[in-house]
Protein backbone atom coordinates (compact mmCIF):
# COMPACT_ATOMS: atom_id res chain seq x y z
CA UNK A 1 0.00 0.00 0.00
CA UNK A 2 1.04 3.60 -0.47
CA UNK A 3 0.35 6.92 1.22
CA UNK A 4 -1.36 9.63 -0.86
CA UNK A 5 -2.81 13.08 -0.23
CA UNK A 6 -6.31 13.80 -1.55
CA UNK A 7 -6.36 16.76 -3.96
CA UNK A 8 -9.91 17.05 -5.26
CA UNK A 9 -12.93 15.21 -6.65
CA UNK A 10 -12.70 13.96 -10.24
CA UNK A 11 -15.84 14.34 -12.41
CA UNK A 12 -16.26 12.01 -15.39
CA UNK A 13 -19.74 11.96 -16.90
CA UNK A 14 -18.79 9.85 -19.91
CA UNK A 15 -17.50 6.69 -18.22
CA UNK A 16 -18.03 2.94 -18.36
CA UNK A 17 -21.20 1.59 -16.76
CA UNK A 18 -19.28 -0.94 -14.67
CA UNK A 19 -17.97 1.96 -12.52
CA UNK A 20 -21.53 2.68 -11.30
CA UNK A 21 -21.55 5.88 -9.19
CA UNK A 22 -18.54 5.33 -6.97
CA UNK A 23 -16.86 8.67 -6.07
CA UNK A 24 -13.46 9.30 -7.68
CA UNK A 25 -10.71 11.43 -6.11
CA UNK A 26 -7.49 12.87 -7.57
CA UNK A 27 -4.62 11.86 -5.25
CA UNK A 28 -0.88 12.58 -5.24
CA UNK A 29 1.98 10.85 -3.36
CA UNK A 30 3.51 14.27 -2.62
CA UNK A 31 3.25 17.88 -3.75
CA UNK A 32 3.91 17.99 -7.48
CA UNK A 33 3.85 14.19 -7.73
CA UNK A 34 2.03 12.42 -10.56
CA UNK A 35 -1.75 12.79 -10.07
CA UNK A 36 -3.62 9.48 -9.94
CA UNK A 37 -7.29 8.59 -9.58
CA UNK A 38 -8.61 6.48 -6.68
CA UNK A 39 -12.05 5.13 -5.75
CA UNK A 40 -13.18 6.55 -2.39
CA UNK A 41 -15.41 4.24 -0.30
CA UNK A 42 -14.31 6.02 2.92
CA UNK A 43 -15.49 9.58 2.30
CA UNK A 44 -12.44 11.83 2.35
CA UNK A 45 -12.08 15.59 1.92
CA UNK A 46 -9.32 17.44 0.06
CA UNK A 47 -6.11 17.61 2.06
CA UNK A 48 -6.61 14.30 3.86
CA UNK A 49 -3.64 11.93 3.99
CA UNK A 50 -4.91 8.44 3.08
CA UNK A 51 -3.64 4.90 2.42
CA UNK A 52 -4.48 3.35 -0.98
CA UNK A 53 -4.36 -0.31 -1.99
CA UNK A 54 -3.60 -1.44 -5.55
CA UNK A 55 -3.79 -4.42 -7.90
CA UNK A 56 -6.45 -7.05 -7.28
CA UNK A 57 -7.15 -6.04 -3.66
CA UNK A 58 -8.30 -2.65 -4.94
CA UNK A 59 -11.22 -4.36 -6.65
CA UNK A 60 -12.77 -5.87 -3.52
CA UNK A 61 -11.87 -2.85 -1.35
CA UNK A 62 -14.58 -0.86 -3.16
CA UNK A 63 -17.25 -3.00 -1.50
CA UNK A 64 -18.36 -4.56 -4.78
CA UNK A 65 -16.65 -7.89 -5.50
CA UNK A 66 -14.63 -7.70 -8.73
CA UNK A 67 -15.24 -3.95 -9.23
CA UNK A 68 -13.00 -2.53 -11.99
CA UNK A 69 -10.51 -0.52 -9.92
CA UNK A 70 -6.73 -0.70 -9.56
CA UNK A 71 -6.42 1.96 -6.81
CA UNK A 72 -8.82 2.27 -3.87
CA UNK A 73 -8.62 4.32 -0.65
CA UNK A 74 -8.76 2.07 2.43
CA UNK A 75 -8.43 4.61 5.23
CA UNK A 76 -7.59 8.12 6.43
CA UNK A 77 -4.38 8.52 8.44
CA UNK A 78 -4.88 10.29 11.79
CA UNK A 79 -1.53 12.10 11.91
CA UNK A 80 0.81 12.44 8.94
CA UNK A 81 2.90 15.31 7.69
CA UNK A 82 3.91 14.75 4.02
CA UNK B 1 -6.07 4.69 -12.02
CA UNK B 2 -3.72 6.74 -14.16
CA UNK B 3 -4.45 9.80 -16.25
CA UNK B 4 -3.56 9.97 -19.95
CA UNK B 5 -4.26 12.05 -23.04
CA UNK B 6 -5.61 10.26 -26.15
CA UNK B 7 -3.01 10.60 -28.92
CA UNK B 8 -4.46 8.64 -31.84
CA UNK B 9 -6.60 5.60 -32.74
CA UNK B 10 -4.66 2.38 -33.38
CA UNK B 11 -5.65 0.19 -36.33
CA UNK B 12 -4.61 -3.46 -35.91
CA UNK B 13 -6.50 -5.68 -38.32
CA UNK B 14 -4.43 -8.80 -37.75
CA UNK B 15 -5.03 -9.42 -34.04
CA UNK B 16 -5.67 -12.36 -31.79
CA UNK B 17 -9.22 -13.65 -31.39
CA UNK B 18 -9.11 -12.75 -27.69
CA UNK B 19 -8.60 -9.05 -28.53
CA UNK B 20 -12.23 -8.83 -29.64
CA UNK B 21 -13.27 -5.91 -31.83
CA UNK B 22 -13.10 -3.00 -29.36
CA UNK B 23 -11.27 0.10 -30.65
CA UNK B 24 -7.70 0.61 -29.45
CA UNK B 25 -6.28 4.03 -28.59
CA UNK B 26 -2.68 5.20 -28.23
CA UNK B 27 -2.40 7.15 -24.96
CA UNK B 28 0.33 9.49 -23.70
CA UNK B 29 0.76 9.62 -19.93
CA UNK B 30 1.54 12.69 -17.86
CA UNK B 31 5.21 11.75 -17.83
CA UNK B 32 5.10 11.14 -21.59
CA UNK B 33 5.02 7.35 -21.52
CA UNK B 34 3.15 5.91 -24.55
CA UNK B 35 0.69 3.05 -23.94
CA UNK B 36 -2.16 1.32 -25.79
CA UNK B 37 -5.56 0.79 -24.20
CA UNK B 38 -8.93 -0.65 -25.12
CA UNK B 39 -11.51 2.11 -25.34
CA UNK B 40 -15.15 1.24 -24.53
CA UNK B 41 -16.16 4.90 -24.13
CA UNK B 42 -14.93 6.13 -27.56
CA UNK B 43 -12.81 9.01 -26.30
CA UNK B 44 -11.88 11.59 -28.93
CA UNK B 45 -8.34 12.68 -29.85
CA UNK B 46 -6.89 15.05 -27.29
CA UNK B 47 -9.35 14.02 -24.56
CA UNK B 48 -7.92 13.54 -21.07
CA UNK B 49 -9.03 10.11 -19.81
CA UNK B 50 -8.37 7.90 -16.78
CA UNK B 51 -7.53 4.23 -17.26
CA UNK B 52 -7.73 1.00 -15.24
CA UNK B 53 -4.79 -1.43 -15.30
CA UNK B 54 -4.04 -5.01 -14.23
CA UNK B 55 -6.76 -7.63 -13.91
CA UNK B 56 -9.51 -5.02 -13.40
CA UNK B 57 -8.89 -3.81 -16.97
CA UNK B 58 -10.51 -6.97 -18.34
CA UNK B 59 -13.70 -6.42 -16.30
CA UNK B 60 -13.70 -2.76 -17.29
CA UNK B 61 -13.62 -3.78 -20.95
CA UNK B 62 -16.92 -5.56 -20.37
CA UNK B 63 -15.78 -9.18 -20.77
CA UNK B 64 -13.22 -10.95 -18.58
CA UNK B 65 -12.06 -13.02 -21.56
CA UNK B 66 -10.75 -9.93 -23.41
CA UNK B 67 -6.97 -9.78 -23.58
CA UNK B 68 -6.21 -6.35 -22.12
CA UNK B 69 -4.21 -4.99 -19.22
CA UNK B 70 -5.24 -1.35 -19.73
CA UNK B 71 -8.74 -0.02 -20.43
CA UNK B 72 -10.05 3.54 -20.72
CA UNK B 73 -12.55 3.94 -17.86
CA UNK B 74 -13.85 7.41 -18.64
CA UNK B 75 -13.26 10.84 -20.11
CA UNK B 76 -12.40 13.49 -17.51
CA UNK B 77 -14.84 16.43 -17.80
CA UNK B 78 -12.31 19.14 -17.07
CA UNK B 79 -8.63 18.47 -16.66
CA UNK B 80 -5.95 21.17 -16.61
CA UNK B 81 -2.47 19.61 -16.72
CA UNK B 82 -0.17 21.24 -14.10
CA UNK B 83 2.82 22.18 -16.19
CA UNK B 84 2.72 20.14 -19.38
CA UNK B 85 2.74 22.16 -22.56
CA UNK B 86 0.31 19.73 -24.29
CA UNK B 87 -2.75 21.56 -23.01
CA UNK B 88 -6.16 20.12 -23.91
CA UNK B 89 -6.80 21.56 -27.42
CA UNK B 90 -10.56 21.85 -26.99
CA UNK B 91 -10.60 23.88 -23.79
Amino acid sequence: MKIFQVERTLVSTNRIAEMEHKPLLVVREREGGTPMVAIDPVGCKPGDWVVCVGSSAARDATGVKGFPSDLTIVGIIDHWEG
Amino acid sequence: MNIHQVKQPLVMTRRLEGMGSMPLKVLVGIKGEVTVAMDPVNARLGDWVFTIANSAARTAAGDAKLLTDLTVAGVIDDWRPDNTETANPNT
